[in-house]
């Protein structure tokens, strides 16, 4: 197979308590600035009549701080690709798969993938790599993210040598649909069962309602749902019922909510089931929604890796232990900008190192070793299941060391089928092949998850052990690092780096 | 067709091996109503490994990574019911250039 080689300044992979100070910082005060950029590029903010920034208070703010963009992320990434598709020095290559960091001595120098239209191995080298490529949500099974981010950055990252941050701090969104399949994934907004909209209940399967009005923050009605379906209270499928039907408003008004609110997936789940929210109720269950960890990075988006960088939701240490809504997409500007900024800087004064090329052989060995024959073959399919199924069970919303310490030894077993992995010889869009590197680096990520989810002993935002239900200030107050250590994996504490005020004091 | 299914008919096109395009037939088991995107799934899963089509999800029906031509037309892969007990023929949506299969290089559509 073909190997095409490119030579860049910089590449940036797209596509995912404990929170630095730093890091915090640049956010908080570059994100005025980014979204003017973001309006002179084109992107529509809802605004008063007289011109003002319409802001409101969400959760977690003491003034109302949120901006709103007219179909929020789907339309600020539609106007930030149509700006980068105009500069001359940006080029992008589509339907790309990366899969491997480029490593030469201790620095990271680029990275390989495959041009999936053309059936060709890429190897991209690059002064400086930046990893912006979303979270790892998909690594469970039940997600309302594209099935598309199960964390194989995360695994090129960790496998290139560079420290992965509180991986164990996952957030998932209370009422995502869970039946029918063709809908499974979508989000249902919770927040519209509030009295003075659609006026709801969430029901068990009894058609109790579970959850009192005013309605609560989302992580308690995550919880009782959690409990409802363990007890077996739960609906057929796993979930309980959003359910519409009996409320006071009546059915044109519930109607009304939705396709003023929610019209996207209010039709999305007509067309594809059959289903009117206003009319019939609706299985939904907790899906894995964003991940708060991943690369550790600094506030210059560096991570410990020469030449490597990250921003996003695939980069961990901003978010800490607690995504509060209305922070993600300010994060993918003012990290997004001062990652590309600082990268562009760090490039000018290099030069481009050369790339081992053994190194490049074993990634190209990589996907090519999928193509030859097998006596017990196995579908990528099959393992990428079995690591959801097992993100689902273990690290679930609440967890134990009882549930956790399974996982492991269940990726353990997934790794002696790793070489029987099999995928048919076609040079073009080949998913199978595609699915399998994707299995063999999913592996790394869920085994690092599960360690780091076990290694921190207690309950802090997004992380809810049920074996250890208090927040240990003491002892925790620290960020999960978990690195390559040869050929095995090792957790560590790192401090949290408070620049100004420190959380009592603040 | 005497159990419950759908009879699907795909254009497959390998351009480094097939002359030309073909069709190729599947059967699908199906109880209730599938989605062209769940039709491609099962098959993909249970008879064909080889079979390319797009298998991103935006789970709201707004991406269009999912256009397929469903019986002449192109369609939403993910928001295109089908229903038991009938026959379907699905090729390359048109105004893409065919990478192969179901499969279009979105460029300049």
């Amino acid at each position: 197979m073909e190997v095409l080689r490119i030579q860049t300044d910089v590449v940036i992979i797209g596509g995912g308590g404990a929170g630095c100070r730093a890091a915090v910082e640049v956010v908080a005060f570059t994100a005025c600035d980014r979204m003017l950029d973001l309006e002179r590029y084109g992107v529509e903010f809802r605004k008063y009549d007289d011109g003002r920034f319409f802001q409101t208070p969400m959760p977690g703010q003491t003034y109302p701080r949120s901006c709103f963009m007219m179909e929020n992320g789907q339309h600020m990434s539609t106007v930030l690709a149509k700006q980068s598709a105009r500069h001359d020095n940006v080029r992008v290559l589509k339907d790309f798969f990366a899969y491997g960091l480029l490593r030469s001595g201790t620095s990271v120098v680029g990275v390989v993938g495959m041009d999936m239209l053309g059936g060709r191995i890429v190897a991209v080298q690059a002064k400086a790599t930046i990893l912006a490529s979303g979270g790892y949500t998909s690594l469970w099974g039940f997600s309302d993210n594209p099935p598309t981010l199960t964390g194989e950055t995360l695994a090129m990252a960790y496998r290139a040598g560079a420290d992965l941050v509180d991986l164990e701090f996952n957030q998932y969104y209370g009422t995502d649909v869970i039946w029918p399949p063709s809908v499974r994934g979508t989000v249902v907004l919770y927040e519209l069962m509030i009295e003075e909209l659609a006026d709801g209940e969430i029901i068990d399967r009894e058609g109790n309602p579970i959850i009192q009005k005013p309605l609560p923050i989302r992580d308690d009605a995550i919880k009782t749902i959690f409990q409802t379906v363990s007890s077996g209270k739960g609906t057929e499928h796993g979930g309980v019922y959003f359910d519409t039907t009996k409320s006071p408003k009546g059915e044109a008004k519930v109607r009304e909510v939705f396709e003023t609110m929610t019209p996207k997936h209010y039709q999305f789940i007509i067309d594809a089931a059959g289903i009117g929210l206003a009319k019939v109720p609706l299985e939904v269950a907790p899906a894995s929604h964003y991940q708060c960890g991943g690369i550790f990075i600094n506030e210059r988006g560096q991570s410990t890796m020469d030449g490597l960088y990250a921003c996003g939701e695939c980069a961990g240490n901003f978010q800490g232990a607690n995504r509060l809504a209305g922070s993600a997409l300010c994060d993918t500007q003012t990290m997004g900008a001062r990652a590309g900024g600082c990268a562009d800087d760090d490039a000018k004064g290099r030069q481009l190192l050369p790339i081992d090329e053994a190194d490049l052989g074993r990634h190209v060995d990589l996907m090519l070793g999928r193509l030859t024959k097998k006596s017990n073959p196995v579908r990528p399919i099959t393992v990428k299941e079995t690591i959801r199924s097992t993100m689902d069970t273990y690290v679930a919303p609440f967890r134990d060391r009882k549930g956790m310490q399974r996982g492991p030894s269940i990726m353990e077993g997934l790794r002696e089928e790793l070489p029987k992995l099999v995928a048919p010889d076609h040079k073009r869009y080949n998913i199978d092949l595609m699915e399998a590197v994707e299995a063999i680096l999913m592996l790394d990520t869920a085994e690092a998850t599960f360690r780091s989810a076990m290694f921190r002993e207690e309950s802090r935002g997004h992380h809810n052990r049920t074996d250890f239900p208090d927040t240990d200030d003491q002892n925790r107050r620290c960020h999960t690092i978990i690195a390559r250590d040869g050929d095995k994996p090792k957790l560590s504490k790192r401090d949290v780096i408070y620049t100004l005020l420190p959380p009592e004091e603040a | 067709m005497t159990e419950d299914s759908i009879k699907v008919k795909i254009c497959r096109y390998d351009p480094d091996r097939d002359r030309q395009p073909y069709f190729q037939q599947y059967l699908v088991p199906a109880e209730r109503q599938l989605t062209v995107d769940e039709i491609l799934a099962w098959i993909h899963h249970n008879r064909d490994d080889s079979l390319a089509f797009r298998t991103y999800k935006c789970y709201k029906g707004m991406c269009m990574t999912c256009l397929v031509k469903l019986n002449g037309r192109n369609v939403k892969g993910c928001a295109t019911r089908v229903e038991p007990h009938t026959e379907i023929t699905l090729e390359p949506p048109d105004g893409g250039r065919v990478v192969r299969d179901l499969v279009v290089d979105f460029d300049r559509m």
